[in-house]
């Protein structure tokens, strides 16, 4: 096998980077904009929109740990009708496309957002981010019921015109199984993977910080998670898959292309480095000249 | 607009001093930089992937050629950061979130324990010198402040009388200031907020504190509970707020 090139292409596009900017890490773009960090960004996935404005979660909604980050931030958005005014229609022009990061409460829910964001012409593509908890299920997240995950890209499929990546939750179920589901329905894609499960308790007073307790655990050491994961999925399914997880360094985006990823995104290593997909991608091409 | 636009650079370390027990004082070189009193920086207290944020300060004071800030040594990141010797370079991101609304009139700045940073950068920008009302637990904790009228109280009586900085409150006719500038932990500013009359409470600025993860705006972890509901981003909507823009009987935290 040879080493993976940087040149890659998603969905009919080609691009010069592998380098996504992951959901909930880069706003809608505004703040980047500012800041002017475009350089080798392929795409940027939105924060999560769901049909009605929700608040978020109570804070502390961050803390850090050790080796990670812990975040609980609640899907915090203005609803989709809003979020299309503002955000995608109204003020920044990205120079990226725009993958909109799509979540929801029950199953209707994913395809009435997408329906809403069909009337837009500013989104690329989508991301249907399964991990939020299932009401109707006791609140087990959508992305641990195979089924449930193949009815939702099966309904998003049928309302869209646009490629669509399923963002699989590394938190419950057989992740293959559930990556196998989303192609069934529909998907034109997997996202490798969501934050994993974790917290962090004060042993003196057994209590968290973080009010909801359990939270998204980000983290470069999680990178061998992601990468088994990338790789067990790829070679299972015929469509791409964005690794998601672990990447701080130019070698890590060259480790997940070898693993099968197509794309990958950039995390919390954008929040410490607005210019991150530069930094790695110039990392990346150095290690393999 | 009372921002000045960020920047991710390096700075070089110039200068690391405890200037109280647990209090560090360190300076950087950084030709060129810019920042609004109010405005913060988030630091990188390691080259390494640990810890994975940056952590973020308030500009104590700009320098002919780069900055200086103020810290408590509290954990991990700042004992990083003050293990630094001159000559080492830092990356830095700034300056970030807004400044306080600077304008004309008689300012009184409020400040509890290390809240109390940046108050020197406020006062040389203002255009009378402000009164200024410092608390602390103890002497060795208020910070040095020689720009204007300065009363101080600490918790156990160590320097001036014993007591929180709102037991400086009643000496204080409100209606002589155009601004109350707060800053210091949550339940300080919450006594500054509830002890003045309700008429006197536009005259508030305060400048919030949170866990922070970005630092700019993407992340949406440094929620603070917003008046009218939802919150708004400690980073980026602020640090800087009005009074009434703030929920505080929800902030808490």
């Amino acid at each position: 096998m040879t080493a993976p090139s940087l040149s890659r292409n998603l969905w009919g596009r080609r691009f010069d980077s592998p380098l996504i900017l992951a959901g909930g890490t880069a706003g809608f773009g505004r703040e980047l904009a500012l800041l002017d960090c475009w350089d080798r960004v392929a795409a940027l996935v939105s924060k999560s929109v769901t049909l009605k404005p929700r608040e978020g979660n109570p804070p502390p909604r961050i803390q850090e740990t050790e080796y990670g980050l812990l975040n609980s931030i609640g899907l915090a958005n203005p609803g989709v009708n809003s979020v299309v005014q503002q955000e995608i229609n109204g003020s920044v022009n990205i120079p990226c496309p725009l993958i909109v990061s799509v979540a929801g409460e029950e199953e209707e829910e994913f395809h009435r957002v997408v329906e809403v964001l069909e009337g837009s012409p500013m989104p690329w593509a989508y991301e249907i981010n399964v991990s939020c908890p299932n009401v109707a299920s006791g609140g087990l997240p959508f992305g641990s019921e195979p089924s449930a995950v193949e009815r939702i890209s099966r309904a998003v499929a049928r309302v869209s015109s646009r490629p669509f990546a399923v963002k699989l939750t590394p938190n419950a179920g057989d992740m293959v199984e559930t990556a196998l589901a989303a192609q069934e329905g529909g998907a034109s894609g997997l996202t490798v993977c969501n934050t994993f499960l974790g917290m962090k308790m004060d042993w003196r007073t057994g209590s968290t910080l973080i009010p909801r307790k359990v939270a998204g655990y980000s983290s470069p050491a999680l990178l061998p998670l992601v990468v088994a994961r990338v790789w067990q999925v790829s070679r299972t399914v015929s469509i791409p898959v964005l690794a998601s997880g672990g990447v701080a360094r130019g070698e890590d985006v060259l480790e997940l292309l070898a693993a099968g990823a197509e794309m990958v995104q950039v995390g919390i290593r954008l929040m410490r480095r607005p210019r991150a997909a530069s930094e790695l991608f110039r990392e990346a091409e150095e290690l393999l000249q | 607009m009372n921002r000045i636009l960020p920047d991710d650079f390096i700075a070089e370390t110039a200068s690391v001093r405890r200037i109280r027990p647990g209090i560090v004082c360190m300076t950087f070189s950084a030709p060129g930089f810019r920042s609004l009193p109010g405005q913060f920086l988030e630091i990188e207290v390691s080259p390494g992937p640990f810890p994975v944020t940056r952590r973020p300060f308030t500009v104590n004071r700009l320098l002919p050629e780069g900055f200086e800030i103020l810290f408590d040594l509290r954990g991990r990141g700042t004992e990083l950061l003050s293990s630094l010797s001159p000559g080492s370079p830092v990356r830095v991101l700034g300056p970030l979130g807004n400044g306080w609304r600077l304008g004309p009139g008689k300012w009184l700045l409020v400040g509890g324990g290390m809240g109390c940073a940046g108050f020197s950068f406020l006062a040389g920008e203002l255009e009378e010198p402000p009164t200024v009302l410092m608390g602390a637990s103890t002497a060795d904790r208020l910070l040095p402040f020689d720009d204007g009228d300065l009363r101080v109280i600490t918790e156990d009586g160590s320097s001036g009388p014993r007591g929180r900085v709102t037991d400086l409150l009643p000496g204080i006719e409100p209606g002589d200031y155009r601004v109350v500038a707060v800053c210091g932990p949550v339940p300080m500013m919450r006594g500054v907020w509830l002890s003045l009359p309700p008429g006197h409470r536009r005259r508030v600025q305060v400048s919030a504190e949170s866990r922070m993860g970005c630092g700019w705006g993407v992340c949406g972890g440094c929620a603070v509970p917003a008046a009218g509901g939802g919150y708004v981003k400690c980073c980026s909507d602020g640090p800087v707020f009005a009074g009434d823009e703030l929920d505080w009987d929800r902030w808490t935290v």
